[in-house]
């Protein structure tokens, strides 16, 4: 009885080679990753419950919640947060605004548009150190015109620096991100744009739409599931966007311009406590994912809808 | 329902012309076809009718009314696209009461509307899809049946058919009739299928290389072809070409006193004497497939090179003088030809065109 059933079974070697077949070939792949993008994250986020500041050889030990409780306290940090919302509200809105604006333009045929197009994408390769200093100079009354054009076209008394003003510093990092960005929508916007069907507008203009109603009734819907998109990533993108700010402000004056990313910068390179600045992290992470989720459901619905 | 008068209409690309002053009048009514093959200027004539691109030269009235400078949605036409041009995120519904919601009609009246047409067109359950779930025929019905709710002044089609397979079409084309002659609204109607400029048009406009080749009735133009051009266009398969010269006369030959048309081989085709042609002009004479009659004492022999039966009749292709020549017969004897037969041109049905290409009578 026995004799047959063993006939037909392979050897262990053959049936472990079979088994384990799939594993071995995706192995390569799978170690990558866990090795560039799991390990890396399992380790910063474990620092934000353990004590490591760089300058004390004894931190290390496990600390639970407590930096979860500081920084329930912490007040710079709730302050950084209203300064994120408002740095990344007011720059995805502004690029998003010139951006569509940009593309609209360009999506209309005219002489040089090739030239044109190229010549716009261009802050887009500009390194963002670079764009943060070629702007905090603009506004530098010493160096720079924009305070004197300001002043005479008298939206201040004397030219001074925006970016030493409490009030008005936020507005600097935001001008030098949006001029820096508005080439990323203008760039998916107007590939959209050109996707859309022509004979629809004429099908439009014949049916008696005007040109906003065009653009309400075609521009508009085709392009949304885009617009979901990118505003999604330019959010996310922004919020943890700290290289200007740092450039320019360094979170002054005054933590006027902290965000929750230079706030995450300073704890963990000023201060050198990577235990704290991984907890902020971790809490920008969960804030930033729950935004995402919602975004995606929303573009989800759209595009169901259409 | 409106008249739509065309007066020496032009149109150019930078300094392409495309369109050499077109002329045109058409009637309250009528079903104008545009025919040509691609690239003869009868979409552009169409599209500046609707306004879509702009007149360079000429004036184009709808109703007497200049409308060079009106903008499309001003001139009160409708038309039907060749990708259907549907508004993807709208219901079949909202996709044809859109022109009625944008000019603030009354609701009630949009729903009848709707209703109304979404019965002609077999739309009545369709109305809450949206396009993507409609097969092509049903979205062509769709694209008419926007066209209709708005009751224009005049329809224009562009290729509406072109998109869809052969029964489909065949089938459409019986309905856009039936509907023509339902609303008797002025229409035109652009296509590279003569068969559809056969069967739908009051009247065919021929157009070639930017130029109208002729106007007139499907049977005008296919009894009495103005030129070359229209004759190689119109039937199918297409007429047969044999090019020669004109003789009268003692020098006719085997024609004896009459006119002929002498072949490169000597041969004498008689024909009946053509005023407009000069003795010994170069001519070129034409003759449809479906008119060649294959005799045992025919004047001509040809050699059979393939036999296409079509099911209702039968394809000869023969070469004539090394040239191609096509026969059409519904007899079925044809189909075990030999590798020759001889053939036979009855003059009636005989086309004598001079060197310029233009129709001899």
């Amino acid at each position: 009885m026995h004799q047959p059933i063993k006939k037909h079974r392979p050897p262990l070697k053959k049936r472990l080679a079979d088994a384990s077949e799939p594993y071995l070939y995706s192995a390569p792949a799978l170690i990558l990753i866990v090795a560039v993008m799991l390990v890396p994250l399992v380790v910063g986020i474990s620092y934000a419950f353990r004590d490591i500041q760089l300058l004390n050889p004894f931190s290390g030990g496990f600390v639970g919640l407590d930096h979860f409780r500081a920084l329930g306290q912490d007040e710079a940090f709730y302050g950084a947060l209203r300064n994120t919302l408002w740095w990344t509200g007011a720059s995805v809105f502004l690029q998003f605004t010139f951006g569509l604006i940009l593309a609209l333009l360009l999506d209309k045929p005219f002489y040089g548009r090739g030239l044109v197009q190229a010549l716009v994408f261009l802050p887009w390769a500009v390194p963002s150190f670079l764009a943060g200093l070629n702007w905090a100079w603009l506004f530098n009354p010493v160096i720079g015109p924009l305070p004197h054009w300001f002043t005479a076209l008298g939206l201040m008394d004397e030219p001074h620096n925006i970016l030493s003003d409490p009030h008005l510093a936020m507005w600097g990092p935001i001008a030098a991100n949006v001029w820096w960005g508005i080439p990323f929508f203008a760039i998916t916007l107007l590939a959209a744009l050109q996707a859309i069907p022509r004979d629809l507008y004429e099908a439009a203009s014949i049916d008696g739409a005007g040109p906003v109603q065009r653009f309400m009734s075609i521009t508009l819907p085709f392009l949304a599931p885009t617009i979901a998109i990118t505003v999604l990533l330019r959010t996310v993108w922004i919020s943890n966007f700290a290289d200007l700010i740092v450039v320019m402000t360094n979170g002054g004056p005054a933590d006027r311009t902290q965000i929750v990313a230079s706030y995450i910068f300073t704890q963990a390179f000023k201060r050198l406590d990577f235990g704290y600045a991984s907890a902020i992290a971790l809490v920008l992470l969960a804030l930033l994912l729950v935004y995402s989720m919602l975004i995606v459901l929303l573009r989800q619905t759209m595009l169901n809808k259409g | 329902m409106a008249s739509i008068d065309i007066e020496s209409v032009r149109k150019s690309y930078g300094s392409f012309p495309v369109l050499h002053g077109v002329d045109l009048e058409i009637k309250d009514g009528e079903f104008i076809v545009l025919v040509g093959p691609s690239g003869c200027g009868k979409s552009t004539l169409l599209r500046m009718i609707a306004g879509l691109e702009e007149v360079t030269g000429g004036e184009i009235r709808i109703s007497g009314n200049r409308v060079n400078d009106l903008a499309p949605k001003d001139r009160d036409i409708a038309m039907v696209f060749q990708s259907y041009a549907l508004y993807p995120h709208m219901s079949v519904a909202d996709n044809m009461s859109y022109s009625l919601r944008l000019r603030k009609t009354a609701k009630e009246k949009i729903a009848s509307a709707v209703g109304s047409a979404a019965k002609k067109l077999g739309l009545d359950p369709l109305l809450e899809r949206r396009p993507k779930a409609l097969s092509g025929g049903q979205r062509q019905r769709v694209a008419m049946g926007r066209a209709i709710v708005r009751q224009p002044k005049a329809f224009l089609f562009d290729e509406p058919l072109s998109n869809l397979d052969a029964r489909l079409r065949e089938q459409m084309r019986a309905e856009i009739k039936k509907l023509h002659a339902d609303l008797k609204a002025t229409s035109i109607y652009v296509t590279h299928d003569q068969i559809e400029a056969m069967t739908l048009a009051d009247r065919i406009v021929a157009m070639h290389g930017g130029i109208v080749q002729q106007v007139g009735t499907p049977l005008e133009l296919y009894d009495t072809p103005a030129n070359l051009f229209v004759a190689g266009f119109i039937g199918s398969p297409g007429m047969n070409f044999l090019e020669g010269r004109y003789v009268v006369g003692g020098g006719a030959g085997a024609a004896g006193e009459g006119a002929g048309i002498r072949l490169s081989d000597g041969t004498v085709v008689p024909v009946a004497p053509r005023a407009g042609l000069a003795p010994d002009a170069a001519a070129t004479l034409g003759i449809r497939p479906e008119h060649v009659v294959i005799a045992e004492n025919g004047m001509l022999e040809a050699g059979v090179d393939l036999v296409e039966p079509t099911g209702f009749g039968i394809i000869l292709h023969l070469s004539l003088h090394g040239l191609p020549f096509k026969i059409f017969t519904l007899d079925r004897d044809a189909l075990s030809a030999g590798p020759t037969v001889r053939v036979d041109f009855p003059q009636k049905h005989l086309h004598v065109f001079d060197e310029a290409g233009n129709r001899a009578d």
